[in-house]
This record gives structure tokens, sequence and C-alpha cells, in this order.
């Protein structure tokens, strides 16, 4: 019997938990894109399905980005840091960047990845607020949700934002010039250990079990998706043109053909084989009846709860909640996507 | 059942590969090849002139730990400058935050995919990677050639590594391996820190790695065949973990060989060595290259299956045409520019582009297959016939398929 490389690493497991009893802190320095100009705003508003043109300065919006075929091809949040220049947090940035390129004919704007000068920290957990509060000079008391706000940190200039990919009703990213890195990190990383928390090292937590207890995506599972079939339709403006358009509003009025479930493997203890598509490939195939109806996007394991979860794309209405069915040999159950109810 | 239709390969498969009607290889006599197909003759033809060169190469250093070792050192070093010069971050999906040398495995699984060597990743984090191969056509070069990819892996990897802030060192280790008989090649790569072991010289690189209680093996049952950019399940697509994503349009012009990447390196490394003369490395590759050439045709069943394979009509006997066939099917899977300056009963002449067969800039690639093609012709058509070289323009290698006699040959 081999071991569980989520359940049986305690390294991966105190890492996710002091997340969620305390607090983490981690590099997760993304792409960045700078969008400026008169005609900035209405530019992402073509480029993005979701409304940017009511995002106030301060504030932050995540939304999908869209091909002609109404496909997600990233989602990102953008922060409106002034009237006219946003940033674009993305992880997919040299197509991004041509992306627009390719759009921005007849829109009076500058773009730019501006990558190479920030790095960003994700403090996140119910003591993260209090490490924030400790740290930044002018605190972060009042900060909403997808709010940010220009600080000093250990001397240096920063841009503190509220929010985070871990589900934490309390979680903050520290934006600082690259030079200052190193200065910033071991101010938090100071403040985060006196708080009973510490960094996080590993990817598979900040990247893959944190969110997805959660019910958030890593870019791999929408691969090839539409907004509908993974509910990430809710806040799309459908009053203006965005690229994707015309598509999607036919998969609103047909309904979308997949959907995107939760699942669970039913004994935790047991060896299984059952391969996601988190690590790249097709995933593991999901068979009702002797017909594929799905394959698997990722299984991972929920430190919350002590189960293997996971998502599976499945064909639209053919698995439902707590529904039991065998993956590749291994019981398994449909859930909800959210681990932390 | 289901009735379902599966979907076809794309029409793009193959569409920067420069065919002008088909996307497919054609033989003189008009035998099409699939796209598909060609890719993995290719693979395979260069395997065993690679395999040969092997050969040629354990020659030339003897000692199997020498041998190995000065290999991975080469590999190593040469890799992780490619990384450092040409960095490719993006292209493997390889983010801002993946600090360490972890990301190399990114590096790794993209590469193995477009080789056709597939199976899958079956860990990717920070302090562990793990990549299961479930088909490598360089299994039969022997396996200083696994620990030598093992370690030009750990040079991209490092390389990688010192573009980002400081993170973790991962030792990418071959725990299993087909060129040793292994079901798999496995690679594992782990970080010393969370899974500490003893330091290890360069070449042994086939483990054990502390974390193989990690591992996961894929049954006979679950193996695959094709690479992703080939499966129907996959929709025809390489995607890893990252999004990266591509398909099958010009893998062959992306095609590298064992040959080309390592084992002439290696050669050529030696004789900067000193193991040996250069005009000594050079008699020892013709040698064992010319055997293999000639072991490919030795038996009939194998001139049959050649004739049939490229379209031979029965009114074409023995002559310099069927090996014509044979050399551009492969120089037309190779994605190689040829001009036909004769191609008659007497004599095939051929002007074939340099730069394009010298396989990733490594120029003895082009002597390499003119000493396996004379090796061929003497076994596919008869003692007679020889290949050789006569008045190359600049840049390009003009061959001459025809009757000789040569008292010293």
């Amino acid at each position: 019997m081999y071991k569980n490389i989520f359940k049986d690493d305690e390294w991966k497991r105190s890492e996710h938990m002091a997340v969620r009893e305390a607090v983490g802190y981690y590099l997760f320095t993304h792409q960045l894109m700078e969008v400026t100009g008169p005609d900035a705003c209405r530019f992402l508003d073509y480029i993005y399905p979701n409304k940017i043109s009511t995002l106030k300065v301060g504030r932050d919006r995540y939304t999908t980005m869209l091909n002609e075929e109404g496909e997600i091809i990233d989602d990102v949040v953008i922060m409106r840091l002034e009237e006219e220049k946003y940033w674009v947090s993305t992880l997919y940035g040299t197509k991004c960047d041509d992306w627009f390129y390719f759009h921005s004919d007849g829109y009076d704007i500058d773009t730019s990845e501006i990558t190479e000068d920030w790095h960003m920290f994700s403090v996140q957990g119910p003591k993260s607020k209090d490490v924030l509060n400790e740290i930044a000079e002018g605190g972060v008391e009042e900060l909403k949700f997808f709010q940010h706000k220009n600080d000093v940190i250990a001397g240096h200039e920063v841009l503190i934002n509220r929010g985070g990919f871990t589900g934490e009703k309390f979680g903050y990213e520290v934006y600082c010039q690259a030079d200052d890195a190193d200065d910033v990190q071991d101010v938090i990383d100071a403040a985060v250990k006196a708080a009973g928390g510490k960094e996080v090292t590993e990817f598979q937590v900040f990247a893959w079990t944190l969110p997805t207890e959660a019910g958030f995506y890593y870019m791999r599972d929408l691969n090839h998706t539409n907004p509908f079939e993974v509910g990430l339709e809710k806040n799309i403006d459908w009053d203006k043109d965005f690229i994707g358009k015309d598509a999607l509003l036919k998969v609103r009025e047909n309904g979308p053909e997949r959907e995107m479930v939760g699942f669970e493997v039913c004994d935790e203890n047991q060896d299984f084989y059952i391969q996601a598509k988190q690590y790249g490939g097709p995933g593991q195939a999901v068979y009702v009846d002797g017909e594929e109806v799905g394959r698997v996007s990722k299984l991972v394991y929920s430190y919350v709860k002590n189960v293997n979860n996971g998502y599976i794309l499945a064909k639209k209405d053919t698995l439902h909640i707590g529904d039991h069915l065998k993956i590749h040999g291994y019981e398994c159950v449909i859930t909800e996507k959210n681990w932390l109810q | 059942m289901t009735k379902k239709i599966d979907g076809r390969i794309p029409a793009n498969s193959g569409n920067e590969a420069g065919f002008t009607q088909y996307n497919a290889v054609q033989s003189p006599w008009n035998k099409l090849m699939s796209y598909q197909d060609a890719l993995h003759y290719a693979s395979r033809f260069e395997a065993v002139l690679s395999a040969a060169v092997a050969q040629a190469y354990r020659i030339i250093i003897p000692d199997y730990a020498t041998r190995a070792s000065e290999m991975c050192k080469e590999a190593y070093g040469r890799l992780y400058y490619t990384g450092i010069n040409y960095p490719g971050d993006d292209g493997f999906g390889i983010h801002p935050f993946m600090c360490g040398s972890y990301p190399g495995a990114l590096i790794g699984d993209k590469g193995d995919d477009a080789l056709l060597m597939c199976g899958r990743c079956q860990d990717f984090g920070t302090y562990r990677c793990e990549k299961e191969l479930d088909v490598c056509d360089w299994d039969i070069c022997g396996s200083e050639l696994c620990r030598a990819t093992t370690m030009s892996l750990q040079g991209q990897a490092d390389a990688t590594e010192t573009r980002h802030r400081k993170g973790h060192k991962l030792d990418y280790l071959m725990v299993e391996a087909k060129g040793c008989g292994d079901r798999h090649c496995r690679i594992i790569a782990e970080s010393r820190e969370k899974y500490p072991a003893p330091e290890h010289e360069l070449w042994e690189s086939f483990g054990p790695a502390v974390s193989d209680d990690y591992k996961k093996y894929t049954e006979e049952e679950d193996c695959v065949e094709e690479s992703m950019m080939f499966r129907e399940e996959c929709d025809y697509h390489f995607v890893n973990g990252t999004n990266t994503e591509t398909d099958s349009s010009n893998q062959m012009v992306n095609l590298s060989t064992a040959a080309s990447l390592y084992l002439l390196p290696a050669i050529d490394n030696a004789v900067k060595l000193g193991y040996t003369t250069a005009e000594n490395a050079e008699w020892i590759k013709k040698c064992v290259l010319e055997a293999a050439g000639k072991a490919m045709f030795g038996e009939r069943y194998a001139i049959r299956a050649c004739r049939e394979w490229l379209g031979v009509p029965n009114t074409i006997g023995e002559d310099g045409r069927l090996l014509g066939g044979v050399i551009e099917m492969l120089l037309q899977s190779l994605v190689c520019h040829y001009e036909i300056e004769a191609f008659n009963k007497d004599e095939v002449i051929y002007v074939i582009n340099r730069g394009d067969l010298a396989i990733t800039g490594t120029q003895s690639v082009c002597e390499a297959h003119l000493y396996m093609w004379q090796g061929m012709v003497k076994t596919l058509v008869n003692a007679q016939w020889s290949v050789w070289e006569e008045d190359s323009p600049k840049g390009k290698m003009r061959i001459k398929i025809a009757k000789k006699i040569d008292k010293f040959m």
C-alpha cells in the first residue's frame, strides 16, 4: 500500500491548518498587467464579461475572460487603482498580453506587464487581520473584502488588498516592490509566527487544498468550460458587449451541457488510484451505467473534513449530490463543492 | 454499447510541418504515411541510430561509471546554460510564485509528450514531483542515457530556480527506467530538506528516492501508448496542470533525438577531454553505425516489409531507389528539406539541407546518418551499392547512391 501524498503528509497538513486555525502566509506573486488611459474602463468592459464600469477606485472585481466561443481562457482579479489605471492579476501573462494587444484597436489605452516590479505575499486566516493591523502603519480595520489601500510596512510603501484564494473571511494580499520583498517578508514572517501561524511553502496547499475546500478553481479546472458550467455566470453583465457574448447567449438559451460537481472518496484510509486533471492529462473517466458521463478534474484532500475531495466535470444532470458510484473501481460519493460549510 | 463516435484527429495536425498536399509524408511511389505515423517512424529510426551511437560511446569510454559521469556532467552543464540563456517559463506554465526547482517538472512533462514519451504526472508540489512514462523510444540506448536525461532535467530545473525568489532545491532521480528493463520510467524529484538523504554524484541519479512509498504505480491495463496530442480522450491536446496547451500541428519540427541531444555531444566532449582523438572517434562511429545499418535489412523479410511500406512496385528490382525511398520518408518526417538531383535505376542523388538534418544544431548528426545509410544500402539493395557524399554545396550534404567498387571498403 502506498502513502497518500496529501493525507499522510503532516507537513502539508500543518501548513493547511495554520491558515484555517490561525494564520499562514505565502509568496503568491501573479503576473500583473497594468492598463491605463481614458478608454481603460471601456476596454476592460469589452475584454471581460463581468461589469467593470461600476468598479470604484480602491475596489477589485473577479471575472472570467472568454474567447469567442464563450470558453473561459482565464480568470482574474481586476483592481482599480486610479480613475484611469487598473491592475489585472492573472496567471496567464503572456497570453493575456497578446489578447490585449489584438483587441486594443480603437481604444486609447496603454497596457504593460509589470510582473517583475512587484511581489505579493498572501496572508490568510482568522488571525490575518491582527497580523496586518500590527505590521501595517495604517492598519486594515476598515478594509472591506475586495478593497485595497496604500500603506507602509517595514518602512516600505505597499498596497494591501483584502482578498484571497482560501475561502477565509479574513485574508490580505500585500503587494510590495520586488526590491523591498525581503524586508516586507521578514516583518510578515515574524508577526505571523508570533500569532501562532507559519509560512505556507507547499504549492499544493495554497493552490489546491485550501482553495478546493472553499469551492474555488485553479485555472486548469476551468479549461474549455464556459461560465454556466462552472457556476461563474452570476455577475455577467448582459447589457454590454463583450468577447464571447454571442456564444454565451446560446448557452444561456439552451442551458449548459456540463456542470462541475464535488465528490469524495468514501474510505479515506484506502489506497486508491484515481487520476485527476490537476496534474495534466484527461483525468479519470467517470461512468454511470456503462456510459462515460464525466472526468475527474481535481482530487486533493480536505484537512478540515479529513476526506479525499475533488471536482468532476460531468454531463449536466447525470450526477446528483448523494449519488454513490465507483470511479476506477473505488467507492465515491457526489457532494457539494464546498467543504467549509 | 454507447455507440459513441470518437473524435478524429484534428485537421490542423501537422499543419506547420511544411507539407504541401496532405498532412502526410509521401514515398516516391505515392504511398502516404500519416503525420502521426511519420512522427513515430522518425522517432524510432532516430532511437535506433542513437542506440548505435551509444555503442560507439561505450567503446570510447569502456568504464560504466566514468562514461555515465562524463555524460551526466556534459548534459547537466549544457542544459543548465540553455535554461539560463533561453528562459521559457511562460511556455511551460511556470508561475511567478513557483520558487525553487520544482517547476522543472513542468519542463520535463511537456518535453516528454512532445517526444512521444507518453505517461502521466503523478505528483507536482514544492517538495516532491513524480512523473511516470509508459513509452520511451529511447529505452534501447542504454542506462547511461537514462541517467544523463535525468541530469539534463536537473540542469533545466536549476536554471529555472535562478529566475525566482529563493526556494527549495529538488533532487531529480530516475528511480525506474525502461532503459534498465523497468515497466515504466519514473522520475521522482524530492527536496532534501523534507526528505533527507546523503549527497550523491551527478551520475548516481537512479535513487533510491526517500519518498518512494508515496509513488503511484500505473498497472499495465491503464498504461497509454500515445502522447496526449494524439489521444481522443485528451481532445488531441497536451495540457499540463498549469494549463499549458499544445496540439500536434508542429511537433515534427521540434523533434530532438537522443543522438543529437546527448550521445553525439557526449562523444565530442570525450574527445575534448582526451579519452580519444577526433579521428578515432569518427572511425568508431563509422564502424558501429555502418554495422547497425547493415543489420536493419539483414533478413529478406525486412526487405519485403520495407518495399510494402514504401509501396514499391514489383517492376522495380534491386537498386538505389529503395534506399532513396527510405531516406525521403525520414527526411520528410524530420521536416528536413532536400532536393532530388537524380532518381533512376542507376543512381539516386539528394542534396540535403545540413541545417535541417543537424537536429538541435549538432552538426555530426549528418555524418551519423550517412554512415547508417551506407550500411543499410548493403543489405536493402546489395553489396555492389554504396552511399557517399560528393561535391556538396555550402551548407548542404549532396549524397549519391550508386554502384561503387572500393578495394579498401
